[in-house]
């Protein structure tokens, strides 16, 4: 996805200069891990992060809400609140994702069918609550939508569960950036398919589409202490992966990856035609590869901590040249890098406790600033002290995470910091596009 | 499935098995090389579905005598491609790129008997203060008068009556200032997006510059014959 420009000579949009936007640099940003059809990424300095916020009861509002943090170091109001668009209800709020013209973000939560969509482009400070979609579970039968994956002027939502019987066997929903219902597209229970979701991910120069597998309402509402104890809930986790056809959105091929594989990264280096998932039981890492006869293989490339102690890797982010890979371990709240300069052979080379659980990871475009947060799910956060609600900002050397910042999510009367995206003033819109 | 859903996927299926090849639009082999290689196999048409995405937007636009139209007049009564470029763009990934594409699609089109009076593309300037109809009609130069398959070169009259069509086919438009060459320079950058409308004015597919290529769009095309055939 590209950009074109040319020389602007008009007086066409002469009402833009005049009211204020003359000087506006070219949108550069996050950022390694947005749908490729996200065509304004931010490659220089952010200034905002927004993080998906889970309501609290008697915190606050205890509704579920996006916040705004200044993350511009020459900010005179770096590392603080700038401020927070309510639902006004709680919904255990969890990812989001923008439109493919990044004007918008759509955010949702696991325990009801809702998606929000928040304007974040006519003042990229103050997002605020434009829509509100709730017909997916009409549409569908999905329940908890999860990932929000821009496609050409549509939105393609990964579903967790479902309304009928609250398990993980689920779908993806389609809508064009309007809201508007298209099409729903059930994961596949043959060929060796389990019928979860959990990510999605593409790759356009091959054509597919990446899907992995969690687990439906009936776990991931409950307390993990009583999930893990239960053999039969136990046995209801995913344990494959789905290669689509991304023209035609169907299923071409099922993988087993066994223990939940979880987020879904494609190397964003040109060329590169691989994929990479954390299995969040096994803990181990996969690799999605196109083999020399075309055929995709899912192999397992590396383990993450030790798999008995279950560290449960919850988020990893990719750098943009593909060659490192950070994991977040949410049990012993762990950052950890893994230099990917073999994708078949993923080696760590660093960690760091950088929580008491860590959950959400970011980096910018190029990769010196990581961003964390600490919630995995309101019934899985740890308890007591251990609870910790956080964004944490950090500085990379290439050698050493260094904390530059921390907002301290209980303390400002906020909730449970669950996703990230990164925002920058010079996505603010035009006039003319409002 | 209601039995006359299946009936028409019945249909559907029985014509393709029956006349797979009923179309075969052939695809210029000059501008198949002048294309940026697939690194993948498309999916056959009819085998896949084009869904409604939305209705196209109609509005006023300029024909290239000048003429005040509705827009809907070309997007409505065949299968119409339609993208947004603006004169000066010069990026070989951006308009031209689409210029390309369009011109390997109009042959295609123009050698598929079946198709020729079916098809029609539309060219929209996004920049109307520069892409007068004078302007647009040297841009286009001997395309706009090819008798084969109609192309529409379109232009507005101003921002006010573009930036409705703007919004309402999604194709987001930035302006920013390059500074990089010591001075500031105001530029239109928009994401390439091409839009490909049914017979009844709706979007099927939007194209960017991953899938805008000569063969997915000539299936997608033949997709929407068959769906009609199939009806």
């Amino acid at each position: 996805m590209r950009i074109h420009g040319g020389v602007w000579v008009g007086v066409l949009f002469a009402w833009l200069i005049a009211s204020g936007l003359s000087g506006v640099t070219p949108a550069t940003a996050d950022e390694t891990c947005n749908s490729p059809y996200i065509a304004k990424l931010i490659k220089g300095q952010e200034d905002y992060v927004y993080v998906w916020t889970l309501g609290v009861d008697g915190v606050g509002d205890g509704s579920d809400k996006l916040v705004t943090i200044d993350v511009n170091p020459k900010s005179k109001t770096y590392g603080k609140v700038l401020g927070s668009a309510s639902v006004g209800g709680r919904g255990e709020a969890h990812h989001m994702g923008f439109t493919d013209d990044r004007r918008f973000i759509w955010a949702g939560g696991l325990s009801e069918p809702k998606i929000y969509v928040f304007d974040i482009a006519t003042d990229p400070a103050k997002p605020k609550l434009v829509k509100t979609i709730g017909d997916m579970a009409d549409k569908t039968g999905y329940l908890g939508p999860h990932t929000y994956y821009a496609l050409p002027g549509r939105m393609l939502v990964q579903a967790l569960s479902n309304t009928r019987d609250k398990g993980g066997v689920t779908g993806m929903a389609l809508y064009n950036n309007g809201g508007e219902f298209i099409a729903g597209y059930p994961m596949p229970t043959d060929g060796g398919g389990d019928g979860y979701g959990y990510d999605l991910a593409v790759n356009p120069k091959k054509n597919v589409l990446l899907t992995s597998s969690f687990t439906g309402y009936a776990n991931y509402m409950r307390p993990l202490g009583d999930v893990v104890k239960d053999a039969e809930a136990m046995k209801h986790f995913g344990n494959t992966m789905v290669l689509w056809d991304l023209k035609a959105l169907k299923p071409k091929k099922v993988f087993a990856v066994p223990g939940a594989p979880l987020e879904i990264r494609w190397s964003p280096k040109a060329g590169d035609n691989w994929a990479v998932t954390a299995a969040a039981l096994t803990s181990k890492i996969w690799l999605i590869k196109q083999g020399g006869g075309g055929d995709w293989q899912a192999t397992d490339v590396a383990t993450i901590g030790d798999p008995a102690k279950i560290p449960l890797p919850v988020d990893i982010s990719i750098t943009r040249d593909g060659k490192g890979l950070w994991v977040n371990t949410f049990m012993d709240g762990t950052t950890r890098y893994f230099d990917l300069s073999n994708p078949a052979a993923p080696k760590q080379t660093y960690t760091k406790v950088t929580g008491k659980q860590v959950n959400m990871i970011s980096q910018s475009w190029d990769g010196k600033r990581l961003y964390i947060t600490s919630s995995l799910l309101a019934n899985w956060d740890k308890g007591g002290a251990d609870n910790e609600q956080f964004l944490r900002g950090f500085r990379w050397d290439g050698k050493e995470l260094t904390q530059a910042f921390e907002v301290d999510f209980m303390q400002e009367k906020l909730g449970r910091a669950h996703h990230m995206k990164l925002g920058s003033k010079s996505l603010r819109s035009a006039p003319s596009a409002q | 499935v209601t039995g006359r859903a299946a009936a028409r996927a019945l249909g559907l299926a029985v014509l393709l098995l029956l006349t797979p090849s009923w179309l075969a639009i052939p695809l210029a082999a000059s501008h198949d090389a002048d294309a940026p290689a697939l690194d993948f196999e498309p999916p056959a048409p009819g085998t896949y579905t084009l869904h409604r995405i939305m209705a196209a937007p109609d509005g006023e636009v300029l024909v290239l005598d000048g003429r005040p139209q509705r827009l809907a007049r070309f997007t409505r009564e065949g299968i119409t491609l339609l993208g947004f470029i603006y004169t000066t763009c010069v990026d070989p990934e951006g308009c031209p790129r689409a210029y390309q594409v369009f011109d390997a699609v109009r042959e295609a089109v123009a050698a598929a008997p079946a198709l020729r009076d079916r098809v029609r593309l539309v060219t929209l300037s996004f920049d109307p203060a520069r892409d007068t109809p004078g302007t647009m009609a040297r841009y286009a130069g001997s395309r706009a008068r090819s008798g084969d398959v109609p192309w529409l070169f379109l232009t507005t009259r101003s921002a006010r009556e573009l930036m409705p069509l703007v919004e309402g086919f999604g194709q987001d438009i930035r302006y920013t200032v390059d500074a990089s060459g010591g001075t500031p320079r105001r530029e239109l950058a928009h994401v390439l997006k091409v839009f490909l409308i049914d017979r009844a004015g709706y979007i099927r597919e939007i194209y960017s510059s991953t899938f805008l290529h000569p063969r997915t769009v000539l299936n997608d095309i033949e997709t929407l014959m068959l769906e009609d055939r199939g009806r």
